[in-house]
């Protein structure tokens, strides 16, 4: 006799390798699951391609010790570190915050001040390669356009902006300053917008505007976007190699390097590609903490604004 | 519409692998008579249309086909460098730069070419055989890993009109060394007191930037008799007295000469294209720089530079300051065949062909003589002998048929080490701009030199 119990137990195991089948297929059924397989294979395979290969490429590539030793011997790279770090701090926070400032700035109602936006975005809108040669021959010593200026109006000899470290480096960052504040300040005017007017309005009834408001009812509700924008600003600068090249061209001597164009010079100028990955490497234990904080915050910016 | 069915999908696939099998042979065959060459892009337009004409004319001589890629200077260095890391290479590149043949050929990344040599041996100067040579640290032996096939020297650029502005004339330029170039201060010293504010007489390339102030340094080093501090043995000699004092003495002038405000004071952050700028803008009297390109540029804009106001000067160097004459560093492009080219054959017929001194010496001309041939035989053209003009003669006399020697790095690869990482010019910018003497200048760059070198020991 077999009992209730029994066939229910027989039975069971079959299920399970039905569901566990079903559950893998996502719920489709032959062709389906096919068609399915035949659609999401490209895309593994660009991700394998594109996104995989290159960053194991690169890891294997700067895996050797020995690198990281002739990279901290070197005292190019040593100024490099301390560059980066000043760029970030002041580049990002200086930018971060302008771009909120003058994010309240343009809320203000009126057809001129959509004329000035339109105007405060363009150094974002041109090219940027073009823009920072500009300003490259601007700062130049002796003919550029700075200084002629500066002897023109006031008969005063400028110095050459770009003949001391921490003057080309300053140069730098205020171009990239000029450059990515516009792009920023848009993020923020748009975060300003989606504030609902009830409770802006709630608070102005409350009395809490101008300085109070900011601080107890914008901000607040800004805080989240402001910090993931900082930490996305803080991941692209890293990277950034363009305002360093051809702002100051790393130079003078080698002195305003930032990881990436050092990376740069040490894989194509020294013909060490080697070298080159494992300068732009040692960032990792930044961006790392970097991209976790901001996936956090991602997430709980769901909620938020 | 038909119905779209799994099988008639796999049935499609089928036949398009069929189909692609048939016609594998084909494209096989094709392959086999294609080859990848890769060059960098001409400084002018003409450069490149004289490239294009000479591959042309051997595709259809031979009926094969070159799949030629010109690519921007800066770029195509940085692909030749990721195609060797890589292992994904061209069938034929040229060198870029320059050195590139030495420290890869170092690695055994080059395939050994003396049979492509061989059929212009005769032809070729002594200083382009020794140019295409290099150690190969594999084998632990020196061969033929380049195929010579054009050159430059470093000229001295003069705006011969603002010589004469100074009240001074280009004829009385000294003939020795440092007296050739104190003249261009006393040139600066006349032009200022004239209410010129910004002229300098002096275009020093004291930055840490591209390949032209090593060009500078190394001149001025052998013009103070350091010439040996490699010798073809592959063998560094900083302990030579003579090498060091003409290193001592070469940092001293070159960074002197900025310190005392003879030098544009933005030279200290040069590219190689800012001096050529900064010539056209009359901001020196003379700069010291490779090829005619400060000349071939203003050719067609201002001719009247070129024909009247800029002079070559046509005698080379000056000679050294005891009268005896000074060799021009030659720096010699190579056309190279990685080792994983895929069409080796095609590669080699394609260089045996360019290298004929017809088609290199017609290729070299069109591209409006920026570079130098390789032959001797070339320079008695029309083109490198015509009289009414001002360059092509001297340029030709100081890089070809006058005394001439290689680079050091084509005897020992930890010279190209030595400029990429711009020792020479961390020395000369100590003393320019650090205040620091040039003997210690000097000391440091020879400790990091020495540091350099021990890791390219040659057996």
């Amino acid at each position: 006799m077999i009992d209730g119990a029994s066939v229910v137990g027989v039975g069971r195991p079959a299920i399970r390798r039905g569901t566990l089948s079903r559950s893998l297929r996502g719920g489709l059924k032959g062709g389906e699951y096919t068609w399915a397989v035949a659609f999401v294979v490209p895309y593994i395979a660009v991700f394998v391609a594109f996104v995989a290969y290159p960053v194991v490429y690169g890891l294997w590539m700067g895996s050797e010790i020995s690198l990281y030793r002739e990279l901290f011997a070197d005292p190019i790279y040593q100024s490099t570190v301390v560059n980066t770090v000043l760029y970030l701090a002041l580049g990002v926070n200086v930018k971060m915050f302008l771009a909120l400032l003058l994010s309240g700035f343009f809320m203000r109602p009126g057809w001129w001040m959509k004329v000035l936006l339109l105007i405060f975005v363009l150094p974002w809108a041109v090219p940027q390669i073009s823009t920072f040669i500009s300003i490259h021959w601007m700062l130049n010593g002796e003919w550029g356009f700075l200084n002629n200026a500066l002897y023109t109006l006031f008969h005063v000899e400028g110095p050459s902006w770009l003949n001391d470290r921490w003057m080309a480096l300053g140069a730098v960052i205020v171009s990239h300053i000029w450059k990515w504040t516009p792009f920023w300040t848009l993020i923020l005017l748009a975060g300003r917008m989606a504030i609902p007017l009830e409770i802006r309005d709630s608070a102005r009834v409350d009395g809490a505007t101008g300085v109070r408001g900011f601080v107890h009812i914008t901000f607040p509700l800004l805080a989240n976007l402001y910090l993931i924008c900082t930490l996305l600003s803080t991941i692209f600068l890293l990277g950034d190699f363009n305002a360093v090249t051809f702002v100051s061209g790393g130079g003078p001597a080698n002195s305003t390097h930032v990881l990436a164009t050092l990376g740069i010079r040490d894989a194509f100028e020294l013909a060490h590609p080697r070298l080159g990955v494992a300068a732009v490497m040692t960032a990792l234990p930044l961006v790392i903490p970097l991209v976790i904080v901001l996936m956090r915050k991602l997430r709980t910016a769901e909620v938020q604004l | 519409m038909a119905h779209l069915s799994r099988r008639s999908v796999l049935r499609g696939s089928v036949a398009l692998g069929a189909a692609r099998l048939l016609a594998a042979p084909h494209i096989a065959k094709a392959a086999a008579t294609t080859a990848t060459v890769w060059f960098a892009q001409g400084f002018v337009q003409d450069e490149d249309v004289a490239l294009r004409k000479a591959v042309a004319d051997y595709e259809k001589a031979s009926g094969n086909k070159i799949e030629l890629s010109i690519i921007p200077f800066a770029p195509h260095r940085q692909k030749v460098v990721s195609a060797i890391t890589s292992g994904v290479v061209p069938d034929m590149t040229m060198s870029n730069p320059n050195e590139i043949l030495q420290l890869f050929a170092w690695q055994d990344k080059w395939l050994e070419v003396s049979d492509v040599v061989e059929t212009q041996q005769a032809q070729f100067s002594e200083t382009a055989l020794l140019a295409a040579q290099a150690y190969n640290s594999v084998t632990k032996k020196r061969g033929f890993y380049g195929v010579p096939l054009r050159a430059a020297v470093v000229p001295c650029h003069i705006w011969g009109s603002l010589v004469e502005k100074a009240g001074l004339r280009t004829e009385d330029i000294p003939k020795t060394w440092d007296a050739y170039f104190d003249f261009f201060k006393k040139v600066q010293d006349n032009l200022r007191k004239q209410g010129e504010r910004k002229v300098y007489g002096l275009g020093f390339q004291v930055t840490a930037n591209g390949v032209d102030p090593a060009n500078l340094f190394n001149a001025f080093l052998i013009a103070y008799g350091g010439q040996d501090i490699v010798t073809k043995d592959g063998k560094l000699h900083l302990d030579d007295p003579k090498v060091r004092q003409a290193a001592i003495k070469a940092a001293g002038y070159l960074g002197g000469a900025y310190r005392d405000g003879y030098v544009p004071p933005s030279a200290i952050n040069w590219n190689d294209a800012d001096d050529n700028n900064a010539f056209h803008a009359k901001l020196m009297v003379m700069d010291v720089d490779g090829t005619l390109s400060t000349e071939v540029a203003v050719k067609d804009k201002h001719p009247e530079w070129y024909y009247k106001d800029i002079v070559t000067q046509g005698i080379g160097y000056p000679s050294d300051n005891a009268g005896k004459p000074v060799p021009s560093i030659v720096g010699v492009t190579q056309g190279l065949i990685p080792k994983g080219a895929k069409n080796v054959t095609v590669a080699k017929e394609f260089l045996k062909y360019f290298i004929q001194p017809k088609v290199i010496g017609e290729f070299i001309e069109l591209g409006l003589g920026r570079w130098l041939p390789v032959m001797p035989s070339l320079a008695k053209s029309a083109f490198w002998q015509n009289p009414k003009d001002p360059h092509l003669r001297g340029y030709i006399q100081q890089g070809l048929l006058g005394p001439t020697r290689p680079d050091y790095y084509v005897f020992n690869p930890a010279m190209a080490e030595v400029y990429s990482e711009h020792v020479w010019s961390m020395a000369m910018i100590d003393v320019a701009k650090e205040g620091v003497k040039p003997e210690a200048a000097i000391e440091k760059a020879f400790k990091r030199i020495e540091e350099i070198f021990a890791k390219y020991k040659i057996a």
